[in-house]
């Protein structure tokens, strides 16, 4: 009888919080980024101004010391994962998660990538340091993302005092100067390798490292 | 040799006089949950520290022991203050405006231009200067006419991200926050001189002038950096800050903000 009681009230329990939620979220989606190395508190901001542009966005926060960016969204203009995160790196960061919960209650969340998951299993397995420009925690996190993101690459690591990035690679598969154009690309300078002026410049007022 | 004893006493005076000592720390004040970007204080009814708390979107206030908390209203991102004749300026980095604090009552300072992101602002009597971080330039005003002064770029008198401002009485000061200098204007927006390039900062963010020195916060480097007027380098601390944003003198005291540690280092030079 006891345990018929508390399985009621459990339910019950459960159901009021469910309906507040409804009641509370029923037009607006919530969303949860994580931002790779949010540092600056001036780039952060900034991160929220980007997100401005989105017309109706309420209840922005911003945690500096998780990345964890939260925002709701009007409901009725189906905003996407997709969207978010290009706003994200067309502000000069890097997004690792994002998470919607719908105001009907679905839950969606991004894929993570798998690191050079068709790398074969003979690899030639090789580690480097190579030298890439940077300053802070989100230049870290785009440098490593950009490198990672390379077919072949194990690992990267970007050390922001001695500008020096640890790799281990795939000789087999790719060269050195594969990692360092892709890094180039994402707007940060190597010895073999430069970025073109309009990343540069595209990068949040933390990242401009010198380029003199 | 009682006359030798008092020449090397009278010498020993006057050296000691002619020596400028440096700073020292004297203790860290914890703030809590507070993020403190700017900092100011007000000397009236006893005196009390004002500071930006950027991350949860207020102002606060101490008395002068860093006791006494309290909350003075919400700011979007309010960033480097300033006190003038019983006002305080706070520049709202997320709402580009500059925010007026008179006797508790809040009003937006009437401005003929728009800001993107104010990283800082001074009043000093009349004048007014502002730190327009994303137009990459200072806004300045006499009292009668404002002047806009640079452009982005990395040039003499071309900002990166400007972040501070400070006015004294002949020049202004600028923290060009992202070409890692401080520089220095006349009030007709000439480009003067600029300061701290030898010591490779990684953002200036805060900059506090005093009558003799120039004190530099180098945000990614966690360095307070000193300097003469002249911009010969005087001193560099480096232990105890992590992500310093700010500095002030009160009463013979440096007090330096620190943002990632969320505290106050407190300096003397006794």
């Amino acid at each position: 009888m006891r345990y018929s009681i508390v399985v009621i009230m459990m339910g019950l329990m459960m159901g009021l919080s469910l309906s507040s939620y409804a009641q509370k979220s029923k037009d607006r989606d919530f969303f949860t980024v994580k931002v790779e190395g949010l540092g600056c508190p001036f780039c952060a901001y900034g991160l929220e101004k980007k997100f401005k542009e989105f017309k109706g966005i309420k209840d922005t926060k911003i945690e500096m010391e998780t990345g964890i960016f939260t925002f709701t969204y009007p409901a009725e203009k189906a905003l996407t994962l997709e969207q978010v995160e290009k706003q994200v790196v067309a502000a000069g960061y890097t997004p690792a998660d994002t998470r919607i919960e719908r105001a009907d209650g679905t839950v969606e969340a991004s894929e993570k990538e798998e690191i050079s998951s068709d790398t074969p299993e003979n690899a030639n397995w090789k580690e480097a340091e190579i030298f890439v420009a940077g300053n802070c925690g989100m230049c870290k996190a785009r440098i490593e993302k950009a490198a990672t993101g390379v077919k072949g690459v194990a690992s990267a690591e970007w050390n922001k005092k001695t500008k020096q990035l640890s790799l281990k690679y795939d000789a087999g598969s790719i060269s050195i100067e594969d990692v360092e154009s892709a890094i180039a690309e994402s707007g940060h300078d190597t010895r073999s390798a430069k970025a073109d002026d309009k990343t540069y410049d595209n990068l949040p007022a933390c990242c401009l490292y010198d380029r003199d | 040799m009682k006359r030798i004893l008092i020449i090397i006493l009278f010498s020993s005076i006057l050296f000691s006089c002619g020596k400028e000592t440096e700073w020292k720390t004297e203790k860290t004040i914890a703030l809590g949950e507070v993020t403190p970007i700017g900092i100011t204080f007000t000397p009236e009814n006893g005196g009390r520290f004002w500071l930006a708390d950027g991350d949860n979107n207020r102002l606060v206030s101490f008395d002068k022991e860093f006791k006494g908390m309290q909350i003075e209203g919400e700011y979007e991102r309010p960033m480097h203050l300033s006190y003038n004749e019983g006002e305080i300026l706070i520049p709202e980095y997320g709402s580009d405006r500059i925010v007026s604090w008179k006797d508790g009552k809040k009003t937006v300072v009437p401005l003929q231009d728009s800001l993107d992101a104010p990283g800082g602002v001074d009043a000093r009597g009349k004048e007014l200067a502002i730190a327009d971080f994303y137009n990459h330039r200072i806004l300045y005003s006499d009292g009668n006419d404002w002047i806009r002064i640079g452009k982005k770029g990395k040039k003499e008198g071309e900002f990166h991200y400007p972040t501070d401002v400070q006015i004294t009485d002949n020049l202004i000061y600028v923290a060009d926050a992202y070409n890692h200098r401080v520089q220095v204007f006349d009030k007709k927006g000439t480009w003067k001189k600029t300061i701290g390039t030898e010591e490779k900062m990684n953002a200036a963010t805060g900059i506090y002038i005093s009558d003799n020195e120039i004190f530099v916060t180098d945000f990614e480097n966690s360095r307070l950096l000193i300097y003469d007027l002249n911009g010969g380098l005087k001193q560099i601390l480096n232990n105890g800050y992590d992500n310093p944003t700010d500095a002030l003198i009160v009463d013979g005291k440096l007090y330096v903000t620190n943002f990632k540690a969320k505290n106050i280092v407190v300096l003397n030079r006794e």
